[in-house]
């Protein structure tokens, strides 16, 4: 009973650091536009659309997130085994040396793609630079200690066997991919083409005009994450919460169901109820949204 | 180790690599369209969709392995089939099928269940966020639910948002993906290999194929009733070949370890 609450516990932590962690991911992404459509941002000024957004996208969320998680949690455990140092300092330290190294990829990313820009007229803000660059690093670290902390739970708690290095590489694709899956589609379509009518998808031929003018002023980067706050950040921070939580809570209460059985057909109960649940809220969509055109035949 | 017991850890590999291959092309990726609401599908890469799903499968296996383990689910045997390294010799497999079958149950529903969200939780965005209907520009009907299609997409756009038919698509391709994943760590496990090894050696040999068929797919593909999955030959044979290459690496390491 007392290893049961414990695990219940640890599993409400874990789901509340994954949720942070990916509304920070999200969130990091945007102000990098390392989200998609990263290409967007690639490929405005190649057609006549200079913008003062921050551009570091060198690889895939999942990756970037991969590399940071796994590389905050080697730190932290070397300095946890080396120097028995308490864990949670240690693990404070690994993902502030992570997010300082995120940040230096940041900038020689930013550098590197922009002057590629030259030749269409592309500058290079060097004011952008040095009011993004903190916001990525800060956002990264929230993201880092979040992942490594519940990957460190997962692994001496919960009892995971996997070394919890590996479990943050594993954790900070997944991350990534979560990031990349839901909140970079109210970056990429919302907020880079804020100016189409709410609704609509974004026809091929508008690709690259992305907007050039904020609230106040030009848009900057920093711009982004205050509107995407709203629903890409928390939403991909509910999903990876979600799939944190609902792994291990059907694993945790019904292990001893059926010889470990009960488990499995909890989860697959539950994936049920999500194709239920997106079933409804497709035709809830289809009858008050509507066709876009009349049927002709 | 006996040579068929080696020779199974290679068709094992094989089989998974194979599996994990053919899954991602069940995946409904949308890449860079799809977070624009131009395309059908999740909006990130193929590699990275399949790999985040095989994952959350490959953490549960590893979990319900540990649980075997320490005793907490019954099944006798698992634990020194493993440490002699004969749980995948033909008397081990029949005395320890349950064990095998519920990690690889484990890898099955990790799999299924993040694909699941990673389908769902987007189209949240894309009908309460964005205001956009779920529709497929590939077919006419949805071939499961018989809803029309064509006029619920955006003029300019090859659709938006994942549709029934591509969620019930991705599952079937998380299905395979965690059967694979389960399958090829616990081929490793049972070669010898330490958990970690295990894990990390399951997590290369994933990338591999998942990699190699997303080559095969090059951009986006809806699912099973995309025109793109009638290249899956390719993947089969492609992944087949790399998958069993590096079967005989693991088993080459596995006879020289031991």
């Amino acid at each position: 009973m007392e290893d049961l609450a414990l695990n219940l516990g640890t599993l409400a932590l874990m789901g509340a650091c994954a949720t942070i962690a990916g509304a920070a991911e999200d969130l990091e992404s945007d102000f990098g536009s390392q989200s998609n459509a990263n290409s967007q941002v690639q490929l405005a000024p190649q057609v006549g659309y200079l913008h003062r957004i921050y551009n570091k996208a060198i690889c895939g969320e999942p990756v970037a997130y991969g590399l940071l998680a796994a590389t905050g949690s080697a730190i932290a455990l070397a300095l946890a085994t080396a120097f028995s140092l308490n864990i949670v300092i240690s693990l404070a330290l690994g993902a502030t040396i992570a997010a300082l190294m995120y940040g230096v990829y940041a900038t020689t990313a930013y550098m590197g793609r922009i002057t590629g820009q030259k030749r269409f007229g592309q500058p290079v803000y060097l004011d952008v630079l040095l009011i993004t660059t903190p916001s990525i690093i800060a956002h990264a670290f929230i993201a880092t200690i979040s992942i490594a902390t519940f990957s460190y739970l997962l692994s001496a708690i919960i009892g995971q066997p996997f070394p919890f290095p590996i479990l943050a590489l594993l954790w900070g694709v997944m991350t990534g991919g979560m990031g990349s899956a839901v909140g970079d589609v109210h970056y990429g379509a919302e907020r880079q083409y804020q100016a189409k009518p709410f609704g609509m998808g974004l026809p091929i031929a508008s690709s690259g005009k992305i907007i050039q003018k904020g609230e106040v002023g030009l848009r900057c980067s920093t711009d982004i994450a205050g509107f995407c706050v709203k629903h890409g950040g928390p939403l991909t921070g509910l999903g990876l919460g979600l799939t944190v939580f609902i792994d291990l809570w059907r694993h945790i209460i019904f292990i001893n169901v059926a010889n470990g059985w009960g488990a499995m057909i909890m989860g697959l109960f539950i994936v049920v109820l999500i194709v239920a649940f997106n079933r409804g809220i497709e035709i809830w969509a289809r009858k008050n949204y509507g066709p876009y055109k009349k049927a002709e035949d | 180790m006996e040579p068929l017991t080696l020779l199974i850890i290679v068709a094992c590999i094989g089989l998974g690599g194979l599996l994990v291959g053919l899954g991602v092309h069940f995946v409904p990726v949308g890449g860079a369209p799809a977070a624009m609401a131009q395309a059908t599908g999740i909006g990130t890469g193929t590699t990275m969709l399949a790999a985040s799903s095989g994952f959350l499968g490959l953490i549960s296996a590893g979990l319900v392995t540990a649980e075997i383990t320490n005793g907490k689910i019954s099944y006798p045997g698992f634990t020194n089939a493993v440490d002699s390294q004969t749980l995948l010799s033909i008397s081990g497999i029949t005395s320890n099928i349950g064990a095998i079958a519920i990690i690889i149950a484990a890898g099955v529903i990790g799999a299924m269940l993040m694909i699941s969200i990673l389908c769902v939780v987007p189209n949240v965005l894309y009908i309460f966020g964005l205001g956009v209907p779920l529709a497929s520009a590939k077919v006419k009907f949805d071939p499961l639910t018989g809803d029309r299609q064509d006029i619920y997409v955006t003029r300019g756009t090859e659709g938006h948002g994942t549709p029934s038919v591509a969620v019930i698509s991705s599952l079937i391709g998380g299905l395979l993906a965690g059967i694979g994943g389960a399958l090829t760590y616990l081929a490793l496990l049972a070669g010898g290999f330490s958990i970690a090894t295990a894990a990390f050696a399951a997590i290369g040999i994933f990338f591999v194929n998942s990699v190699l068929a997303s080559y095969n797919i090059a951009g986006t593909i809806e699912g099973f009733h995309d025109p793109k999955f009638k290249r899956w030959p390719r993947a089969f044979v492609g992944c087949l070949i790399a998958s069993v290459v590096l079967g005989i690496w693991a088993a080459a390491i596995m006879f020289l370890g031991a």
